[in-house]
């Protein structure tokens, strides 16, 4: 039985995935595309975190805000100039995955290659018992449940929420609320990269920001959807918790075959059952 | 000129043909390391290069190529360097084995499309990434292994020797490329690359013509590991050290910008284009010395390639162009709007 | 004598009943019509015929030798061929193009000789060729050989998914909806064409709305509703029946 740090962590990790999922899947269930750009928003949304709070001076919790919308203008900057202007899936893919080494190189040339290290900004721990978790760690966890529970509650009862829902199933039927078409797009993406910008800005303090954290979250991402079923909100909600606690508790039994354990599973869900837990529904 | 002559079409061959005489020859004008070395890498990429391209021709979207380079490389390093075998039978195996994995791998995973595919095939190139970290007892981990170039061969009194000189390997690649670039260009020219296109461009539509998606799209994945797998054994011996980390995941992306830049409407001469062009641009970028531009710009370039070539179309297919539009003057073929 | 068979077909979708027991019996070099409201399971039955579907309970017999279960390539390669109501083309592909991937089966030499371009190779693709040309004005395609088969017009389109279909050296033809979306001069055209098609020894089942088209060249027609067989004859006798009036009560296709 792992110590608690271990479970913790796993939590920790599943957060982080939640939310990137979550995010991922909206994007690939309402547009159509897969945006393998995902991690990178993450770590460009740590760099934001790190110069607002370091350089500007700006509050925590005020600097996860402004990342989320930065990174949203510049999410959907991206597809309005590159990948609208893309036809099929394929080439999509193509430029998506390009986009990663664009970004990775763009930040180790303006930010440079070493690690930065950002203070925890919530020093301090809370003692439970005979192990302690810091405040930090606890913001994390708080932040995504706030994150899940605005989610629901956009997309269950606004009206831009609504739009959302009805566009999964029918492109158009987003104009029937009263939004177009364009903006939805526009909406939705913004909302994708906000989330993983926002993500990688809550996470900042606790690992080191520099521009290859990208990588890890965006396959963790898409394992995590996979998991859950390509498609499906509530999949990516429970691939990310599965995976988060499978990466930090086999890992801690298993070390590096983990990562294989976790590979192999993805091929075979891929295989035999490609929806996942959840199917390719949109919940 | 003379009349019976389609110059049109003979003098941009010609040119072309006459280039790869001068590539050919390059060793004569230069036995300079640094620039052998490079047409060598170059070379080696646009042999898995093609590989991804022949797969794409097929509708897989592979990200998994880099890693039978890696399977290949290692099979050759192994058994030289742990079995003492001679360089050739090894190079040659190192085919064999990429092929059979491929063969294996490929029957139980092409049956899937799409993302699917893609993201089965990151994650093998992942797992070949772990098993030749974590695999000591033969892969030495990430310490790797250290191979040498092949043994000199004697040619009735002339002898060849790879430790003396670059050339030889030189001309041992060109001649696996030209291999390659021969069998490639004549499977896309055969029936075999129609029902290539077929199975791509509309797999239902195809299998109900009679041909058998699972077939083709084996046959092409397997030609692919082994060409691949053979380009991994020369990157092996060329670099003479192979480790877990040079031939990932990123490697598969690169592999795919290349070709895509290069231009997938041809499965030689856009592959090569590709490699050369990107490789040499991305060694010149790494003497630099500023991290980052080469990946910043090998990015940028792909999405500049997208945004303004009309689609489907690569760097490869600027030469007809240029020969068309620039040399000939000719207007562009407008077909006539249809009639309803 | 009969020469495609079909024994208790059903096909189930979950809970749906798409169809639900058919027995069909299709004669050599005959025309049979297949009529039904939408939904009826017409398209399913071609489907299942095909072999993009299994049938869930059933069987289905090709001169004799069970088909059904089999993939699709080996059900084409014994000579059934089918159009496509949707997504009929290949993405891309020129008009030219499109015919020579169609032509796989025609060929019956080996991969090798096409890679090694051998004389037996030229020869067959000589000829190869030469039916396509045939087939590509046979159906009025032959001023559009190099487009893109996306730019022809739906008619056009529709005209060379049945070239397609023929090229690929059928005994049986199954047309899904031929002229729908069609003006009556192109209707007619493509009526003309399938004549022409049967008198060259292929037998023809075709789903059809347009009872006129129907009238003009089934031999013989089987009427679908909710999945099940209710009606099957002579295109005038069946046109008349009570069930088939109220089966298709509602819609407009008369």
């Amino acid at each position: 039985m792992p110590p608690a740090g271990i479970w913790i962590d796993g939590l920790i990790q599943s957060c982080t995935y939640m939310t990137m999922a979550f995010g991922m899947v909206l994007v690939f269930s309402i547009l159509g595309i897969l945006n393998w750009t995902h991690g990178q928003f993450y770590m460009l949304g740590a760099f934001v975190v790190y110069y607002a709070i370091t350089a500007a001076g700006i509050p925590f919790f005020i600097s996860i805000g402004i990342t989320g919308l930065i990174i949203a203008g510049l999410g959907i900057l991206i597809k309005k100039i590159i990948i609208d202007q893309v036809q099929g899936d394929l080439y999509i893919s193509v430029v998506t995955i390009s986009l990663i080494f664009f970004f990775e190189g763009a930040a180790s040339m303006i930010f440079g290659m070493q690690d930065k290290g950002l203070a925890m900004v919530l020093p301090g721990v809370i003692n439970l018992g005979s192990f302690s978790v810091s405040y930090q760690k606890i913001a994390v966890v708080i932040f995504t449940l706030v994150v899940m529970i605005g989610m629901y509650i956009v997309l269950n009862y606004t009206k831009v929420g609504l739009a959302i829902r009805a566009a999964a199933q029918q492109p158009d039927a987003a104009s029937l609320y009263g939004v177009s078409v364009e903006r939805l797009s526009f909406i939705v993406m913004g909302i994708g990269c906000a989330l993983a910008a926002m993500a990688g800005g809550i996470m900042a303090p606790l690992y080191t920001v520099n521009p290859f954290i990208g990588g890890i979250p965006m396959i963790m991402s898409l394992l995590a959807i996979v998991i859950g079923g390509i498609g499906s909100l509530t999949g990516a909600i429970v691939g990310g918790l599965i995976l988060g606690f499978l990466n930090s508790v086999v890992a801690y039994h298993l070390s590096y075959f983990s990562e294989v354990v976790l590979f192999v599973l993805v091929i075979i869900i891929l295989l035999v059952r490609p929806q996942g837990l959840f199917g390719a529904s949109l919940k | 000129m003379m009349p019976f002559i389609d110059y049109k079409n003979v003098i941009p061959k010609t040119v072309i043909g006459l280039l790869v005489f001068l590539i050919v020859l390059i060793p004569v004008f230069t036995t300079n390391v640094a620039t052998l070395s490079m047409l060598i890498l170059s070379g080696i990429w646009a042999i898995a290069v093609m590989g991804f391209t022949l797969v794409l021709r097929t509708g897989q979207f592979s990200l998994g190529q880099a890693a039978f380079m890696a399977i290949g490389g290692y099979t050759s390093a192994i058994f030289t360097v742990k079995l003492g075998w001679p360089f050739w039978p090894s190079f040659f195996l190192a085919g064999v084995v990429s092929g059979i994995v491929a063969l294996l791998v490929g029957m139980v995973v092409l049956r899937v499309g799409g993302i699917y595919f893609s993201i089965i095939t990151l994650a093998l190139s992942e797992i070949v990434r772990i098993i030749a970290q974590q695999w000591e007892s033969v892969t030495r981990g990430t310490r790797g292994l250290i191979t040498s170039m092949p043994d000199p061969i004697s040619l009735g009194g002339f002898e060849i020797n790879f430790f003396a000189s670059t050339v030889p390997y030189f001309y041992l690649t060109l001649c696996l490329v030209a291999l390659t670039a021969l069998i490639f260009w004549r499977i896309g020219e055969s029936r075999l690359g129609r029902s290539f296109a077929g199975i791509a461009l509309n797999p239902v539509l195809a299998e109900h013509q009679g041909m058998y998606l699972m077939k083709y799209r084996v046959i092409a994945f397997t030609v692919a590991g082994v060409f691949t797998g053979l380009a991994g054994s020369l990157y092996a011996h060329s670099l003479t050290v192979i480790t877990p980390y040079m031939l990932g995941l990123w490697q598969s992306i690169q592999i795919m910008i290349m070709s895509i830049v290069g231009g997938i409407s041809s499965l030689a001469g856009g592959p090569i284009i590709g490699a050369i062009l990107l490789y040499t641009f991305g060694t010149y970028l790494i003497r630099l010395e500023i991290y980052g531009i080469q990946q910043l710009l090998f990015g940028a370039v792909v999405v500049l390639v997208l945004l303004f070539l009309p689609k489907g179309t690569g760097l490869v297919d600027l030469w007809e162009r240029f020969w068309r539009k620039v040399v000939w003057r000719e207007e562009e073929y407008e077909p006539d709007t249809p009639d309803d | 004598m009969p020469c495609l068979e079909l024994k208790n077909v059903t096909k189930h979708f979950g809970r749906l009943a798409a169809l639900e027991g058919i027995d069909l019996r299709v004669e050599q070099g005959e025309i049979l019509g297949i009529v039904g409201p939408n939904g009826s399971g017409k398209t399913t039955l071609i489907n299942v015929i095909s072999g993009y579907f299994r049938p869930t309970k059933g069987e289905i017999f090709f001169n004799d030798k069970k088909i059904s279960g089999l993939r699709p390539d080996r059900i084409a390669a014994r000579g059934i061929l089918r159009t496509f109501q949707s997504n009929v083309l290949y993405e891309g592909a020129t008009v030219i193009e499109s015919m020579l991937i169609s032509s796989y089966q025609q060929y019956k030499s080996n991969h090798w000789h096409s890679f090694f371009n051998t004389r037996t190779w030229k020869d067959e693709n000589e000829k190869v060729v030469g039916r396509v040309i045939e087939l590509v004005k046979l159906l009025d395609l032959l001023n559009d050989t190099f487009l893109p088969a996306e730019g022809l017009s739906h008619g056009y389109q529709r005209m060379l998914g049945i070239s397609m279909a023929m090229i690929a050296n059928p005994s049986v033809l199954l047309l899904d909806e031929p002229t729908t979306g069609m003006n009556h001069k192109e209707a007619m055209f493509v009526v003309d064409k399938i004549k022409k098609i049967n008198e060259q020894g292929v037998t023809v089942i075709l789903i059809e709305h347009n009872m006129k088209v129907l009238l003009d060249v089934a031999t013989r027609v089987v009427v679908l509703s909710f999945g099940t067989k209710i009606a099957e004859g002579k295109p005038e006798e069946v046109m008349n029946q009570q069930e088939v009036i109220e089966a298709y009560l509602g819609t407009e296709t008369f």
